[in-house]
């Protein structure tokens, strides 16, 4: 597809970046929220502090995880019947257990911290192996051009067409949930998308002048990528990777409450939200605490993708510039 | 221009719609909102058409009542499949020779009366006469043939998941219109105990490999139509030989989640669900209990590995914790197990076993006495099939890991748990077992669990395996009592499994639902009344 | 436009052979359904005769060549878990997941736009950011949780509903709620970022200028280009949803769909129940992003389909 009759310049190639980016991340049915920021939702120091909180939220995320061993108070599935539906500490409940403890007898706070390592642990392990195969697998196709690139997006084409879900879902039944297996089958799952981008970014690059003189003059090719090409990568990467993270954690908890995800011992938001579930109408914390932690987590994540696009992107800076100013206009 | 795009949106919404539903629905909706309400109409527009007919059938206008049953049935054959959203609903349709009476005592159904004994391996029932099946076939002898045949006929070929409850079974002959004789391959102490679970089809039925589609039994209920996936109705039977039921018609639905299954309690459109799970029934207008035949539990390796030291053995069961898995887990709804598979309704129950006692400290000293402290013990469950599975095991897991050993717990897919339960050779150290007993009989767990070579049975106890043998094959019911209280007793004393506890079947009904449920778990609809 | 047609198509063909494919290879790497089949008590004579019966003791190649051969047939074989023919209990089960796709698209279509656009009036504004923030939330929401509070409070509490199957107005809504939410959330971005990136453009401007209303600038040019991107995200949330998505929903809800059927398969191993609904599924994807191509060509003429 592409467009053939501009309506002028501006629209030209903004219609053109817009398409591409739109397809690749509706290909996927990604979430679009990068797009929000567009016309400066941002644009103002009050939205920055938004991405300012939820930055914050996430790196207490991440230090609750990497040191989740020594922080929590218990292990994760530790605790017998005997310590089973205490309170919190707010509620008449003690300090041993201080968001009180599941149906099971195991506490709160230590699942939600050993949960948190497992959600990222997967989301990250996801977001690099496929990012990487992905990136390689549109570097390979976009550089080498011809029969090449139509069979490796051919195969694209086909793998994105595919009933995503299923598949993962099939995987597990022959694979047995666990950590491990859950991240080789997302990733199986998610690759496609980074191969797509990349491919664009190096068509384009290709066409660009420098690139064409430094090939012209005898670069070789990876030297042509290393220094032109994966720079202009990295802003596109780090927004799609982290969009991609943010619909990991969700695919995850998904896959847990089907009961084929994440298995005994080990744990995740997603298995205690769905367990805690259970037990919804007698007592709806043990399945808030897990539930809104997630949710909470991947709007953050959302929110800073939203972000850091426009930090990334000069044109984009450009544009919310030019969206306030006519904002402005409109209010005047 | 708006209205151009969003007309093309809702093409485009439809295009999805009508690309798979054109070609089984048949309806050429025009728009998505009338394909959603049109089928949502017309499913209503049945329901109606079908309480009409109800009705003008049934002489007794009774009121209706929906079910919502856990599972939706895998098929509707009386035969074919062991499963309990089938007999939930062939309860209603079919009828048995034998009935059980609320203690769990066999008492005659089709049968005139409880069978005789014509020699070792001959029975003979005399039958019920002016009873008719829903198609107006008369019931006779004919049709008792034709179901012993075919079930018969079935097991040899494989076809029916009841061959564990009719292996035994040879044949029948009609000796008149109302007297049959069964007769089996052994002396057979439990063939009237498997008369109260073979289902009693049409004559001609023998050769037939499906009944699924059109079932048609002497029952108080007759089959009205089955919407797969949404729901089977019943209507009552007006000419039904015990007095028509009070219910008029009823309606079977199906849903996974116990949550959900109380929602639509609550919201009214139930009004029974069935495995109210122990945290929903705070919220459910009328909790209706029976004590059950269910018996969780840990099937240990005697013969090898850590767990064949009987200390050891011993040790597992006082480490846990039986009271607040009671009270905790099932909120109530069940009894500390008393050391043995069979509850209290059943023949060979042995009333002078108690449970064994919670004494974390003996276990934790016991197992460092044996020189094991540390060491690793398999357990191997898999979860989602029975109710509580995975929370009792996670809850069994901790108690044995605070007893002193490193307990690793594989939770298994069905499968593969299946995989691990079947494999004679390398029995694992525990095994997660639901143990039910469907037909009321003793034989059924003790041969399967208890008796060495039994599909889950990790013993090589050759007394307990010829006591087993000697109770199947003895006829006197005071006998079989005693020879099975002895075989229970051999396994409580080497503590061959951990216990746990003995669930209650739990259910929730609305405020109007007058019933008692049964120790048979059967859920009789004419039995249920409206107030 | 005719090439572009039969590239589609012959890629189309491709999906569903690897996916007939891939369903074969994972379905037989779990081992076989005959445990699933047969009674616990059944001797390990039974089990070998009935695998034999199946064919699943022949080697891997010859049990592929049949089944190759069934697939093109659309003889897909009994369902071991349903006992009737796997591909008419698909067909069964698939009605309601279109009702429930149809009626959360729909949602998603009445809800979405007028968002869109009430966000993109003005950018950075009060309402937008509330707008904003809500529709990040919605997608943000893992749906098992949200369709479980929505269980709790509406139908168990407030028993303004019903679970399970039923009349539209009682089982259908809520349900189709928490299918389209997230996608809500998307398409409202969507329509909104683009909307604000037309009203920024040269065209729109001028018209401002040549002294339109603004409201009928928005109305007219830009909400039409602005349905562009709308319309591609559109039809893959909706290829999405039906690629198997709806499960979640479905189980909670206890709504009979395919996706409720298809877990069912995976776990009791019906492996013919499974191959069926796969394949009917990976028709129905490719289908759809066929038709999805051709309606946004006849949006947008500037798009040539090559």
């Amino acid at each position: 597809m592409s467009a053939t009759e501009p309506v002028d310049e501006l629209s030209a190639t903004q219609f053109e970046e817009h398409k591409a980016l739109e397809a690749e991340e509706a290909i996927q049915g990604r979430p679009f929220e990068l797009s929000a920021v567009r016309g400066g939702l941002l644009g103002k120091f009050a939205n920055d502090k938004l991405a300012f909180v939820a930055i914050g939220w996430l790196v207490m995320i991440v230090f609750v995880a990497i040191f989740a061993s020594w922080i929590a108070p218990y292990g994760q599935s530790q605790g017998t019947l005997g310590d089973a539906d205490k309170s919190p500490v707010w509620n008449g409940g003690s300090w041993d257990h201080i968001f009180g403890t599941t149906p099971q007898g195991y506490d709160i706070l230590s699942r939600l911290i050993h949960g948190a390592r497992t959600s990222l642990v997967i989301g990250i392990a996801v977001v690099l192996a496929a990012g990487l195969f992905g990136v390689v697998i549109g570097l390979i196709s976009g550089y080498k051009g011809g029969r090449t690139d139509r069979l490796l997006m051919g195969w694209v084409d086909v793998q994105v067409s595919f009933p995503g879900l299923l598949m993962a879902l099939l995987l597990l039944m022959v694979l047995r949930g666990s950590v491990q297996t859950v991240i080789l089958v997302l990733a199986i799952n998610g690759w496609m998308v980074y191969a797509r981008m990349t491919r664009g970014v190096v068509l384009s690059m290709k066409e660009r002048p420098f690139v064409e003189a430094a090939e012209i003059i005898g670069a070789r090719p990876r030297r042509v990528i290393m220094t032109h090409v994966l720079p202009n990568l990295v802003s596109p990467l780090a927004t799609l990777a982290t969009l991609e993270f943010a619909r990991i954690v969700l695919a995850e908890a998904a896959l847990s409450f089907l009961g084929l995800g994440i298995q005994f011992p080990q744990t995740s938001w997603g298995t205690d939200a769905a367990q805690g579930g259970q037990f919804i109408n007698r007592n709806p914390w043990p399945a808030i605490y897990p539930g809104l932690a997630l949710t909470i987590t991947v709007l953050a994540v959302n929110i800073v993708a939203a972000w850091l696009r426009v930090a990334f992107d000069p044109q984009e800076r450009e544009k919310r510039h030019a969206a306030t100013v006519i904002a402005g206009a409109k209010q005047l | 221009m708006k209205r151009r795009i969003y007309g093309t949106l809702v093409v485009l919404a439809l295009a999805g719609a009508a690309c798979g539903g054109g070609d089984d629905e048949g309806d050429g909706a025009e728009t998505a909102e009338a394909t959603a309400e049109a089928t949502a109409e017309a499913t209503d527009d049945a329901a109606t058409a079908e309480a009409t007919d109800t009705a003008a059938t049934a002489e007794a206008t009774g009121e209706g009542l929906t079910i919502a049953l856990g599972s939706e049935p895998t098929s509707l054959d009386p035969h074919t499949v062991d499963d309990g959203g089938e007999r939930a609903i062939n309860d209603n349709i079919y009828e048995t020779l034998l009935a059980r009476d609320e203690n769990g005592d066999l008492i005659p159904g089709l049968a005139a009366d409880l069978p005789t004994q014509v020699d070792a391996t001959t029975w003979e029932f005399t039958l019920r006469e002016g009873v008719t099946f829903h198609d107006g076939t008369p019931f006779n002898a004919d049709a008792v043939v034709a179901s012993v045949d075919r079930i018969v006929r079935l097991v040899a070929e494989t076809k029916t998941q009841n061959d564990g409850f009719f292996g035994s079974l040879t044949g029948a002959t009609k000796v008149d219109d109302v007297t049959v004789q069964i007769t089996t391959a052994e002396q057979d102490g439990v063939l009237p105990a498997r008369m109260y679970w073979l289902k009693i089809t049409a004559p001609g039925t023998e050769s037939s490999d499906d009944l699924s589609e059109a079932p048609n039994g002497t029952g108080p209920f007759k089959f009205v139509e089955r919407v797969t996936g949404s729901n089977i109705d019943l209507a009552a039977n007006a000419d039904y030989w015990g007095g028509a039921p009070s219910i008029g018609s009823v309606r079977f639905e199906f849903a996974e989640e116990s949550a959900t299954r109380l929602a639509g309690l609550s919201s009214g459109k139930y009004d029974l669900i069935t495995n109210l799970a122990p945290q929903d029934t705070g919220q459910a207008p009328q909790v209706l209990t029976a004590q059950g035949q269910e018996h969780p539990n840990f099937i240990l390796d005697v013969d090898e590995g850590i767990t064949s030291d009987p200390n050891v053995r011993l040790a597992l069961n006082l480490a846990v914790d039986k009271d607040a898995i009671v009270e905790t887990l099932f909120g109530g709804f069940a009894v500390v197990d008393a050391g043995q598979h069979l509850s209290p309704s059943i023949l060979g129950h042995n009333p002078d076993l108690t449970p064994f006692p919670y004494d974390p400290d003996e276990a934790k000293r016991l197992i460092e006495e044996a020189g094991v402290a540390g060491e690793t013990i398999q357990l191997v469950g898999q979860a989602g099939r029975w109710l509580k599975d995975k929370e009792l095991i996670e809850a069994t897991a901790s108690y044995w890991q605070e007893a002193g050993l490193n307990v690793q717990v594989e939770s298994l897919e069905f499968g593969a748990y299946l995989d691990v339960l079947f494999d004679r050779e390398n029995r694992a150290d525990a095994i997660f077992v639901s143990s039910s007993n469907d037909i009321l009989d003793p034989d059924r767990q003790l041969s399967t669990y208890y008796q060495a070579g039994g599909i889950g049975s990790s013993n090589s106890d050759q007394a307990l395996s010829d006591l087993i043998d000697q109770g199947r094959q003895e006829l006197d019911a005071a006998a079989r009592d005693a020879i099975y209280q002895e075989a229970v007793k051999i396994a409580y004393d080497g503590a061959y499994f951990v216990w746990t506890v003995n669930n209650e079947d739990v259910y929730g009904a609305s405020e109007r639902l007058v019933w008692t449920p049964r120790v048979d778990s059967k859920l009789l609809v004419k039995d249920m009344s409206l107030s | 436009m005719a090439t572009f047609l039969v590239r589609r198509l012959l890629q189309g063909v491709i999906v569903v052979v690897a996916a007939a494919i891939f369903v074969f290879v994972a379905t037989r790497a779990v081992g076989d359904p005959v445990d699933f089949i047969l009674p616990l008590s059944a001797s390990e004579e039974q089990r070998e005769n009935l695998r034999v019966e199946l064919g699943f003791d022949r080697p891997m190649s010859e049990q592929f060549v049949d089944y190759a051969g069934d697939v093109a047939r659309l003889d897909f074989g009994e369902s071991t878990y349903l006992n009737d023919d796997a591909l008419t209990v698909v067909f069964d089960y698939l009605p309601k997941t279109l009702q429930l796709v149809g009626f959360g698209m729909l949602i998603s279509l009445v809800t979405s736009v007028p968002l869109g656009v009430l966000a993109s009036r003005k950018p950075g504004g009060r309402l937008d950011k509330i707008l904003t923030t809500a529709s990040l939330t919605g997608l943000s929401m893992p749906q098992f949780f949200l369709g479980q509070v929505l269980v709790a409070v509406f139908i168990t509490r407030l028993t303004w509903f019903d679970p399970g199957p039923g009349p539209w107005h009682k089982n259908l809504v809520l349900p189709a709620i928490c299918m389209a939410l997230p996608a809500v959330g998307r398409l409202a971005m969507t329509v909104r970022s683009a909307m604000i990136e037309e009203l920024n453009s040269q065209y729109v401007k001028v018209a401002r200028a040549k002294g339109m209303p603004a409201r009928r600038v928005s109305g007219v040019h830009a909400l039409r280009n602005a349905g562009i991107p709308f319309v591609t995200l559109y039809g893959w949330e909706l290829i999405r949803a039906l690629a198997g998505y709806t499960v979640v929903v479905e189980t909670v809800f206890a709504w009979p769909g395919l996706g409720f059927v298809l877990i069912q398969g995976i776990k009791e191993r019906d492996f013919y129940l499974v191959q069926a609904s796969v394949f009917v599924v990976a028709v129905l994807v490719v289908v759809i992003s066929i038709v999805i191509d051709l309606v946004y060509k006849a949006l947008d003429p500037r798009v040539q389909l090559s």
